[in-house]
């Protein structure tokens, strides 16, 4: 065969042909490989170019929109008497022995006995109901730490009265929001401009341990006029009282453990914020003394000389709730509010009221209406001027209301004779919202969405959001669930037990 | 333990651009059909990705509810898109 010129010729162009295949098949699978790395890459680019996009738009959207249509107020808006607020009510025994009628409109909030007085049992808030050591959440071992959370020197039997507590009602001039001016530096700091100002200002504050420092404007709306002093049964005034006029608020936002304030309601609950007005006179007294020390004038205040949450929104650091509450991005309304007045000019860094669609949100979302034990917080779809639960129409019962702004309104009274019955501070309407959240990347991203998202998907991711095991309230599982969460506290390694979460599930 | 995730993260998404790539020189798919796998593989991340956070922070429950919401629809579609379109040119995947 070998010997035949054609077989030669076949057989020679047998192997050039299979060297030709060869090299087309090297070729082949050189530019597939070639084909395969430059989609990867290219393919690859392009979804990093993708991912850094919806990153940088996320970043921005939780930096929030300007408001401008804050406060929208009508004819009937003044600023607020602090009399009226039902904490002064609840802890004036002048008060309510002064004005029968609102004491009967206590008692027809849930058939309560002839002898019903709150102020009486406001003075012994929770010390009134004895420990259920069957009853998690209302323990000794919870009540302890209820009471323990409040600062040490801080109970009615203390010099003059004048406490934390007392604070925590209002009042003015307590010895953690003292209007003494007298550690004030002779000379005045000047500072290059206001941003040097405002920047060492939130340094400060952060290092003190706000959450977050906004600062706005003083706003006579706002300020309680005239300020009243319930242990002395006094009115006060900002121009003869106050000691000197201010120009500025600075607003800083505590944060309260997410863990804790998820037993609600319950005495741990209550623990949570009592630890949070703790911290808040910590912030606010540091602060206080900051600006004195920088030769400017300053007081500090807790729920005392202002509407605390209105301060927020104008500070830009959140929007207003379906529960009344300051509605922080990345928190919700699991947060403690205070304040610091001064004479120092902020000039141009004033910060703005700012839209992330919260409030927006909470007009289909009503999970903290439907949480509230004492239906205290409305069910209506929008915000309005006045008033429109389910005794709003009784003359004379909407005194502890601002009529005038638009918002939710509540009905305060309930709120609080629920605390006086469970001895507690409550906190379902804060642990039930959508927008409590641990700070975990998700919730980041459902917070960066919201604003782009219809109406109709606020009502099912209110409604995702216990379905996807978050908002419970009245669990006792949740209590068991704190008491463990100090497992791995001493090395702590996802450093996420301060006041976000636990690790344990 | 989120930067540990991120990094897992970072890895299987490394992976799934690889595959993308293969699978891209290897079948011939619609443009549509394209959109359809990139959009489930994305979602089977993102339910994961969130079940692990959701398993950092302790509510097992929002993790797992996570992997059927997200991934689970990401896994049914690409194993419908490789039975209709993929399978049937299944001997271009192993030449």
């Amino acid at each position: 065969m070998t010997n035949d010129p054609s077989n030669i010729n076949q057989d020679q162009e047998g192997v050039e042909s299979t060297i030709v295949s060869e090299k087309q098949s090297d070729q082949g699978t050189d530019l597939s490989r070639r084909t395969f790395f430059k989609r990867f890459a290219v393919g690859g680019g392009a979804a990093l170019l993708g991912g850094g996009a919806t990153y940088a738009a996320g970043s921005a959207s939780v930096e929030g929109r300007i408001a401008k249509d804050y406060p929208e107020t009508n004819e009937d808006f003044k600023p607020f008497r602090q009399k009226n607020t039902t904490l002064s009510y609840a802890a004036s025994p002048v008060l309510a022995a002064r004005d029968n009628t609102r004491m009967e409109q206590f008692k027809k909030l849930h058939d309560k006995p002839a002898d019903y007085f709150w102020p009486k049992l406001f003075q012994h808030f929770e010390h009134n109901v004895p420990y259920d050591n069957s009853r998690p959440g209302f323990t000794q071992l919870d009540g302890a730490l209820q009471h323990a959370s409040w600062m040490p020197w801080a109970n009615w039997s203390g010099p003059k009265g004048k406490m934390l507590l007392f604070g925590g009602t209002g009042v003015p001039n307590t010895p953690p929001y003292t209007w003494d001016q007298s550690d004030k530096h002779e000379n005045k700091h000047q500072f290059t401009d206001a941003k040097e100002a405002a920047d060492a200002v939130r340094s400060a504050g952060r290092l003190f341990g706000a959450l977050r420092v906004g600062i706005a404007r003083n706003d006579k709306r706002w300020n309680y006029d005239p300020i009243y002093d319930l242990t002395q049964d006094k009115e006060l005034s900002w121009e003869k009282d106050f000691p000197f006029k201010p120009k500025s608020v600075i607003v800083m936002v505590v944060p309260m453990d997410y863990d804790g304030m998820a037993t609600a309601p319950s005495r741990v609950s209550a623990a949570t914020a009592g630890i949070g007005y703790t911290q808040m006179a910590v912030l606010a007294g540091a602060m206080k003394h900051f600006m004195n020390g920088l030769g400017y004038n300053a007081v500090g205040a807790g729920n005392d000389l202002a509407i605390s949450g209105a301060y927020g929104i104008m500070a830009g650091l959140g929007e207003g709730g379906r529960n009344n509450c300051l509605l922080v991005p990345g928190y919700g309304p699991r947060v403690r509010i205070c304040k610091v007045f001064t004479d120092f000019d902020f000039e141009d860094e004033y910060d703005q009221p700012h839209t992330w669609g919260i409030t927006e949100f909470c007009k289909s979302c009503k999970k903290c209406a439907d949480a509230c034990p004492s239906q205290a917080i409305s069910h209506s779809t929008e915000p309005s001027f006045y008033p429109d639960h389910e005794r709003a129409k009784e003359p004379g019962y909407n005194w502890s209301n601002h009529i005038g702004v638009k918002k939710f309104h509540t009905d305060a009274k309930r709120c609080v004779d629920y605390w006086l019955e469970t001895d507690s501070d409550c906190g379902a309407c804060i642990a039930s919202c959508t927008f409590n959240e641990p700070d975990f990347w998700h919730h980041w991203f459902i917070m960066a969405i919201n604003p782009f998202t219809p109406k109709l998907i606020h009502g099912l991711m209110a409604e995702l959001h216990p379905a996807f095991g978050y908002g419970s309230t009245q669990n006792p599982e949740k209590v068991k669930k704190f008491w463990r969460t100090g497992e791995g506290m001493r090395v702590n390694k996802h450093n996420k037990s301060t006041f976000g979460t636990s690790n344990i599930s | 333990m989120e930067l540990a995730q991120w990094f897992c993260f970072g890895i299987l998404f490394t992976l799934m651009s690889a595959g993308l790539a293969y699978l891209s020189i290897k079948v011939k798919l619609s443009w549509w059909v394209w959109g359809a796998l990139i959009i489930s593989c994305l979602l089977i991340l993102f339910g994961l990705a969130w079940a692990g956070a959701s398993f950092l922070e302790g509510v097992a429950q929002s993790g797992a509810i996570a992997l059927i919401c997200f991934s689970g629809p990401g896994i049914l579609a690409i194993s419908w898109i490789w039975k209709r379109y993929i399978r049937p040119q299944a001997a271009n995947l192993s030449s």
